[in-house]
């Protein structure tokens, strides 16, 4: 797929050491419009969207908070904690916005399967569908999100 | 064939030398900014440094830190300083983390603006006294299932006098998860009177740099490189009562706040609201009872948002804001010390306020 310079200097603010010590792309090397269109596809091969997967992760999100920094039961078997460390990340799609580091976990206690995602997650996925490259130590994948979040099935 | 192979080798070996040749040439004069001046505050400090360097990384070098949460790879945005003369343009690495507020007051981001001429700048007078320590790890205790106790023992300079409430910056080797050493701050525990010592009480987050390092690959006999004191969440010298509220890690510059105040005799009356989950994310109970007895005007309120049934737990139950709520008076001669995430800061200063607390009595250390 081509790519515009736009997402050119996009991907170029992903390499390590950019923003961020690991950057967002790991050991991937496809262009980022076609590590998108991957991931695009496996949402939609579970019938479902980027926006309803983020709206779940946001979700999470606002009910762990609650925890006040404690793990919190939501909806009788999800264990959630939203915690946070010093520091802020801005998005490499640029804007405005900084992100404050707050992780929020979730474990799936029916499936004993849990994820971490941060704030600077939610925004990839819900604004630009990205879920960081392969290899990055950060990279999310849909299908874990799918399964562990209970995505439900969404209208695209 | 093989002459043709051998001539084009040669060829491109010679064109590797002569560019190798010019880049050292260039490195050595284009790159060559010689000796430049940095004046702080209005001359209270002259530096002389080698130009061309990070603005970050030659104070470091002159033993003046500024706090950086990312040692310096423009990914925390924490090392502002205001650059008054000598800034020139912004870097585009900077712009990301310069608000036009910021730009106005000719605020720049450290470890990105290189100083290539002479330079004045205005830090806070308290950086002059932020130090490196080598250290040595003299002991780890397990204070939870997610939590660890690490004592470090300073070995050069051998003292360090922070203020109770203050941070230091721990260097995490290169190790698996990161190629190159990097900073991360957390509250010190223990109090100041311990000058040889820094307690640090730290909460595994999964994929955290620093944390996994400490909860899986640091060990007593270590040597840990930190730098510090930071920050200015320390007890302020008023005769209002005090209300300190944290959970978790949050835990650490509070402890060091009570044992100094034990230490130095304050008998304010003070409340210590500490939520956690369930039992098992409780620690510390039987230093805080001792507190309790040696500081009569001092409460510990433990408070759980989870009781598990074999917890027998029958203390305060529900989240630690609404214990807050339930169980103080006097909120309008009241101070409060918070120490958490952004979420558990926002909600407490609502709280706070509803109690009569004043905004500009109430501090906190929010962790962003």
């Amino acid at each position: 797929m081509k790519q515009t310079p736009e997402y050119d200097k996009i991907q170029q603010n992903m390499r390590k050491g950019v923003i961020t010590l690991d950057g967002f792309l790991g050991d991937d090397t496809r262009k980022l419009v076609d590590i998108i269109a991957a991931d695009t596809y496996t949402i939609h091969a579970h019938h479902t969207t980027k926006e309803a997967i983020a709206s779940r992760m946001e979700y999470f999100r606002k009910e762990g908070e609650q925890g006040l920094g404690e793990p919190i039961t939501v909806d009788g078997h999800f264990e959630v904690r939203v915690d946070s460390v010093r520091g802020l990340l801005p998005s490499p799609f640029g804007g405005p916005g900084m992100y404050a580091k707050i992780n929020t976990m979730v474990v799936n206690k029916t499936s004993g399967k849990s994820i971490v995602y941060t704030d600077l997650h939610i925004h990839f996925i819900k604004d630009h569908g990205f879920f960081e490259g392969i290899g990055s130590p950060f990279r999310l994948e849909p299908t874990d999100l799918i399964e562990i979040l209970e995505v439900q099935p969404s209208e695209e | 064939m093989v002459t043709t192979l051998l001539i084009s080798i040669a060829i491109i070996s010679l064109i590797s030398v002569f560019l190798a040749l010019l880049m050292v040439i260039a490195d050595a004069t284009i790159g060559n900014y010689g000796t430049v001046k940095i004046s702080i505050n209005d001359g209270t400090k002259e530096l002389e440094v080698k130009g061309g360097q990070p603005l970050l990384k030659a104070l470091n070098q002159e033993g003046v830190f500024i706090p950086s949460a990312c040692g310096g790879r423009g990914s925390c945005g924490m090392c502002k300083v205001r650059v008054v003369q000598g800034g020139g343009e912004y870097l585009p690495t900077e712009l990301p983390w310069i608000s036009e507020e910021e730009k106005k007051k000719q605020i720049r981001l450290s470890c990105q603006f290189k100083v290539k001429s002479d330079v004045a700048i205005v830090i806070p007078e308290e950086l002059f006294s932020v130090r490196e320590y080598k250290t040595v790890v003299e002991k780890i205790r397990d204070l939870t299932h997610d939590i660890k106790e690490i004592t470090l023992r300073l070995k050069e300079p051998d003292q360090i006098s922070p203020k109770a409430g203050q941070y230091v910056q721990f260097m995490v080797p290169e190790y698996e998860l990161t190629d190159e050493s990097v900073y991360r701050a957390y509250s010190i525990a223990s109090p100041p009177g311990d000058s040889s010592r820094v307690e640090l009480e730290i909460r595994l987050v999964p994929n955290g740099i620093c944390t996994t390092y400490v909860h899986k690959h640091l060990k007593e006999g270590d040597e840990v490189t930190i730098n510090g004191p930071y920050g200015d969440f320390y007890l302020r010298d008023t005769e209002r009562n005090i209300i300190f509220i944290a959970g978790g890690s949050g835990m650490a510059p509070i402890k060091s706040m009570l044992l100094d105040m034990e230490k130095k005799g304050i008998t304010r009356k003070a409340s210590y609201f500490f939520g956690a989950r369930s039992k098992r994310d409780l620690f510390l109970l039987d230093e805080m009872r001792e507190l309790e007895k040696k500081m009569p005007n001092f409460t510990f309120i433990p408070a759980l948002s989870e009781p598990q049934p074999e917890d027998n737990w029958e203390g305060e139950v529900g989240l630690i804001t609404d214990v807050v709520r339930r169980m103080t008076t006097e909120g309008n001669n009241s101070e409060a010390y918070l120490c958490g995430s952004p979420g558990m800061i926002n909600a407490c200063i609502n709280v706070l306020n509803e109690l009569g607390v004043l905004p500009e009595n109430i501090f906190y250390d929010k962790f962003s």
